[in-house]
């Protein structure tokens, strides 16, 4: 007896039945898709955006720094440190950075704002937001030049254009108020209001001599991972290759927390919501087998008189539970995937409603949301779905059949 | 002579630079060989060298009133200044009562200020730089700066001659191109004769006036004629000003360094 | 023949089938009322941080100081607009701000002082009960301040250390004094937890000499019902020489914020609500093909498909109700329960923010009536939707066909 044929064509007798139950089937997929692949896709850019604004998927910084940040703390031997994780597999890259608090004067006026300096020749559009964000000339190319970045609100606020000249007075090492003169060579502009009145790029070695610090000295070592998902095990695998008492590594959850929380609560809303639709598919998808099985009784003692072992037709429900579990994962595909493409690469664009400036855990988000799935994802979606409906279909079967031991057709 | 405050700096140091570029000219007119316009760079390079020489080791004691006019509010302090070199200086309020003790003290590149009425002294931070000193058109970075006059800019004699049917030499000053100034030039008109300072302007970077240093009243003080009223107007509010009057000046006093500590702030 | 009786008998006669459709929707119901009540809560705890806390309803401020804050912009006679405001029916508090620096010890930190009148500020704002260290501000002390917790931080103090504040007053002396830490704040935002540093009106007017005016007027509506624009219009009457601007207009970013989250809660409903939908389409047309043989035997006797679209939907309907009252019951409950308990995500986020404004990571639900009814109403318009189809089967059926359908 070919059972699962026999599955095949029992599913179809009932055609609206199955249909409408595949079709639940593959609203479930649609749903899980759209909820895991928008919320990994924002949360993913969130976390990189994050990362390139300065501080990286994973930081290396002096013990302290990151609870109450100061001029005095910073890391010793910045460019050893550099060179170790960038022997590490997984790292996109690293840079050596020093940050902290100035006041920005011309002529005009003055301001108070806060300053990056970078070495250019470690950084790169891909993982440097701000120069990303340049709109107008080029970032400095020497690590010891008078070169500055400004911001776009920075910019008009002092009235300042490529070539003019910034005065920036801060504190140095010793406490000492010291002052250095830069020339504007790009103007950036992330759309934040914060950011872009308040934010330079400076050359690190023009302030390293300016701070006073020693020719190896930094704030931070921002690291860059290939994928953030690897930040917890990167990070051990730092920590033990170049941790030491006067050094921290951080995961981008403790360096900006807002952002961590922010994406939690996210998460843990679309589980939430998610393993509901889950079990609502499943009560609907228990219903229909359970119904099918048990308005068969006659059907199935028939089979039994002329000869069918029991098992057998316990073997043909579970068929038939997974032809459903099949069918409602390609009905799944078929509605899913274009879907997913226009998603993937149209996106919604929400900037109506949001606009330019939204943020959420002090990052910008990007008000085209698009979907990305990773294979892992893809495969759990399916997984799971194929298992809800096995599971769902067992239940039925089983009672059934147990019911059927203690019962005479 | 030494700086005391931004004014003094500048009376002190071009009234210095003016003596020894008229010294130069006596120099120069006893040797034909050297007109006034050939190696113009030497003959600067020469001045502020000479200038330097004066300034080492000396010291000053000054009294002298600060008169602030805004659209908000017209106020006057009495101070007294000790100043020795380049870096020390300390100033005292003497009026009004209830700022009278309050003192500043500059060693260096750091300024401390004592509150009698809290009993603190604060070290300034970078965030106060740019902020004004003691409400007046100066900020703490003028008092800062100035001993850095000569470091930052070049010196060039720009015009010689009559202006204003007065006979006048007029020097600007170019900021050096790594100094950390946020002017674009500065100015100085000095009368020819007497080398006495008229006018100071700060230009910005796209060399529009932004301040204007008037000096008047000239008076025999600390063994010369010099201009004991410094006014500074802002450009962009004319009606405003801030004005110092010196009352008493004397040089060469004699100061120990340790004079110059936040110990010492606190005395009245 | 009653329709009623008749539903009722064809409800109870199948229960496994109606059991599922039940516990379904019910189970849906139960879980959207508590995702609704805690949305409502985030997004009130989030609305009172933003607004209740420190911006009010309405701000009334002198023109042009928004732009460029100064010591001297102020509003004139803020003691006669408030009492205006007060004969109108909104509460008001008169505030007074500076720039000045604070510091402790061996660290400093720019601060925004903020000069509170003690009494009338908490006739508008919250801000009172958001201590999480110390105590609020108190007229009697003049030297007590409440800083943010950043800021706090930052200078390395906590309740009882002392801070000097140094900052120019308006006469253009410095104005200088010590302070002692009375209370340090919860988190509210950004600029408050790094900038804010609180202190009496009585205090900030000695040390900033400004003994006449005030910076800002905030009001808050009776209650805070009532239309927004209508009371900014009201308000913009009664000061017709000042800038008046309401919550919305000051912190556009948050506002939008706001209205997007009950977009989602709408589409979260509406997506579970779906798949709730699909179950009871389900069952229905499996309950009527079961029982075609009847339809078409009560058709040959007359029934109308009317009728039989009613029957339907009475059913449905039965079981609907069914389904709300537990849902409803346990709903309430449950979120009452959280309402005063509160879920403590603290261990999954220790802070989060959005759009600058902090959010508590100690989730508190708010079961309002609409946070409740809403899941029920959208069940029951699901339900009836969901029927259509089934209803509409049942009706057509020809007599003939059903009674020998097999």
């Amino acid at each position: 007896m070919d059972v699962t044929s026999l599955a095949w064509r029992n599913l179809w007798r009932r055609k609206r039945r199955t249909l409408i139950t595949a079709f639940s089937i593959g609203f479930g997929m649609m749903l899980a898709v759209t909820f895991t692949g928008t919320g990994d896709y924002s949360y993913t850019n969130m976390i990189n955006a994050g990362a390139d604004m300065g501080l990286g998927h994973i930081t290396v910084e002096a013990l302290g720094y990151n609870r109450v940040p100061a001029v005095s703390k910073r890391l010793v031997n910045a460019s050893k440190v550099r060179e170790e994780v960038l022997s590490l597999p997984g790292v996109a890259d690293a840079m050596t950075r020093i940050s902290g608090q100035a006041i920005f004067a011309t002529a005009r006026k003055s301001i108070g704002g806060m300053f990056l300096a970078v070495d250019p020749a470690m950084e790169t559009e891909r993982h440097n937001l701000f120069i990303r964000s340049i709109i107008q000339g080029e970032l400095f190319s020497e690590k010891n030049g008078s070169g500055v970045v400004i911001g776009s609100g920075m910019a008009k606020k002092l009235g300042l254009k490529p070539g003019k000249k910034l005065i920036y007075t801060t504190t140095d090492i010793n406490g000492e108020i010291v002052s250095d003169i830069a020339r504007v060579r790009a103007i950036f502009k992330t759309g934040v209001g914060d950011i872009d009145g308040a934010m330079v790029l400076l050359p690190i070695d023009s302030v390293r001599s300016t701070l006073n610090y020693g020719r190896d000295d930094a704030t931070y070592l921002s690291i860059v991972l290939d994928d953030y998902r690897n930040t917890g095990k990167i990070r051990r695998v730092i920590t033990e290759s170049i941790g030491n008492q006067q050094r921290e590594v951080l995961t981008w959850r403790e360096t900006q927390p807002d952002l961590a929380g922010i994406i939690a609560m996210d998460r843990w809303g679309n589980y939430i919501s998610q393993i509901l639709v889950g079990l609502l598919i499943a009560a609907g998808i228990l219903n229909t087998l359970l119904m099918s099985v048990m308005e068969r009784t006659k059907e199935f003692g028939m089979m039994m008189a002329i000869g069918m072992a029991p098992r057998t037709l316990f073997k043909l429900v579970v068929a038939e539970s997974v032809w459903m579990a099949l069918a409602g994962l390609v009905i799944g595909i078929i509605i899913t995937t274009p879907w997913y493409l226009d998603l993937y690469n149209v996106g919604i664009d929400f900037s109506g409603s949001i606009g330019d400036d939204y943020s959420a855990g002090g990052v910008l988000i990007d008000p085209v949301f698009h979907i990305r799935l990773c294979m892992e994802s893809i495969i759990a979606i399916l997984a799971g779905l194929f298992g809800l409906t096995l599971v769902s279909g067992l239940y039925p079967a089983w009672r059934w059949l147990h019911g059927l031991r203690r019962l005479k057709v | 002579m030494q700086r005391i405050d931004g004014y003094k700096m500048r009376i002190c140091k071009f009234t210095r630079l003016i003596l020894s570029i008229s010294l130069l000219l006596s120099f120069l007119n006893s040797s034909p060989a050297l007109s006034r316009k050939e190696k113009p760079r030497e003959r600067i390079n020469s001045i502020l060298r000479h200038i330097d020489d004066l300034w080492r080791g000396d010291s000053s004691y000054a009294v002298f009133k600060v008169q602030v006019k805004t659209a908000h509010y017209t106020r006057t302090m009495k101070m007294k200044g000790w100043s020795k070199g380049k870096d020390k200086s300390l100033v005292r309020i003497t009026a009004p009562l209830k700022e009278k003790g309050t003192a500043t003290l500059r060693s260096g590149n750091n300024i401390y200020t004592y509150l009698p009425r809290t009993d603190r002294t604060i070290r300034l931070t970078s965030g106060m730089m740019m902020g004004s000193w003691m409400g007046s058109h100066f900020t703490n970075d003028d008092l800062v700066k100035e001993s850095r006059l000569e470091d930052d800019y070049y010196a060039d004699i720009s015009f010689e001659g009559i202006r204003n049917n007065r006979n006048i030499i007029e020097i600007t000053l170019t900021p050096k191109p790594y100094a950390a100034v946020v002017w674009g030039k500065v100015a100085l008109t000095l009368l020819a004769d007497g080398y006495i300072q008229l006018t100071e302007i700060f230009y910005d970077e796209d060399m529009t006036i932004s301040r204007t240093f008037t000096f008047t009243w000239l008076k025999q003080i600390a063994g010369a004629l010099r201009p004991t009223v410094m006014r500074v107007i802002p450009a962009d509010r004319p009606e405003e000003f801030t004005e110092l009057v010196y009352e008493e000046l004397k040089f060469n006093i004699k100061i120990k360094d340790g004079f110059f500590s936040i110990s010492n702030l606190k005395r009245r | 023949m009653n329709i009623f009786k008749l539903a009722y008998r064809n409800v109870i006669r199948s229960r496994r089938r109606t059991a599922v459709i039940i516990t379904a929707m019910a189970f849906a119901g139960f879980i959207m009322i508590l995702f609704a009540a805690l949305m409502e809560g985030m997004l009130m705890a989030s609305e009172r941080n933003a607004v209740t806390m420190d911006v009010a309803d309405i701000q009334i401020h002198a023109v042009g100081y928004r732009d460029d804050p100064d010591l001297y912009k102020r509003i004139e006679h803020p003691d006669q607009l408030i009492s205006a405001l007060n004969m109108a029916g909104f509460t008001a508090a008169p505030r007074l701000y500076g720039f000045a620096l604070a510091a402790s010890g061996s660290t400093s930190a720019g601060v925004r002082l903020r000069g509170i009148d003690v009494d009338l500020e908490q006739t508008v704002t919250q801000i009172d009960r958001h201590i999480m260290e110390g105590k609020w501000l108190d007229n009697d002390d003049l030297h007590g301040v409440v800083i943010g917790k950043k800021l706090a931080r930052t200078l390395g103090v906590s309740a009882g250390d002392e801070v000097i504040v140094v900052g120019q007053a308006s006469d253009g002396s410095m104005a200088n004094d010590l302070y002692f830490v009375r209370g340090i704040l919860k988190s509210v935002g950004s600029e408050i937890d790094s900038r804010a540093f609180f202190i009496t009106d009585e205090a900030f007017r000695e040390l900033m000499v400004i003994y006449k005016g005030a910076h800002e007027i905030a009001v808050m509506r009776p209650g805070r019902q009532g239309s927004l624009e209508k009371a900014t219009a009201q308000v913009s009457g009664l000061a017709p020489d000042y800038e008046v601007l309401n919550w919305r207009q000051l912190r556009p970013v948050i506002a939008r914020i706001m209205d997007m989250a009950d977009t989602q809660l709408l589409v979260m409903i509406l997506i579970v609500y779906i798949a709730v939908a699909m179950v009871v389409l389900n069952a229905m047309l499996m309950g009527v093909f079961e029982r075609i043989h009847e339809f078409g035997i009560m058709k040959a006797i007359g029934v109308t498909p009317l009728q039989i679209v009613m029957l339907i939907y009475i059913e449905t309907m039965l079981q609907t109700l069914c389904a709300a009252l537990p849902a409803l019951t346990a709903g309430w409950f449950v979120a009452g329960h959280f309402q005063k308990h509160g879920i403590d995500l603290s261990g999954t986020a220790s802070g989060a923010s959005f759009g600058g404004v902090a959010i508590d990571p100690i989730l508190y639900a708010h079961a309002s009536s609409d946070a409740v009814m809403t899941p029920v109403v959208f069940l029951i318009v699901i339900a009836m939707l969901s029927v259509i189809y089934p209803a509409v089967k049942a009706a057509l059926i020809e007599p003939v066909k059903a009674i020998n359908y097999r």
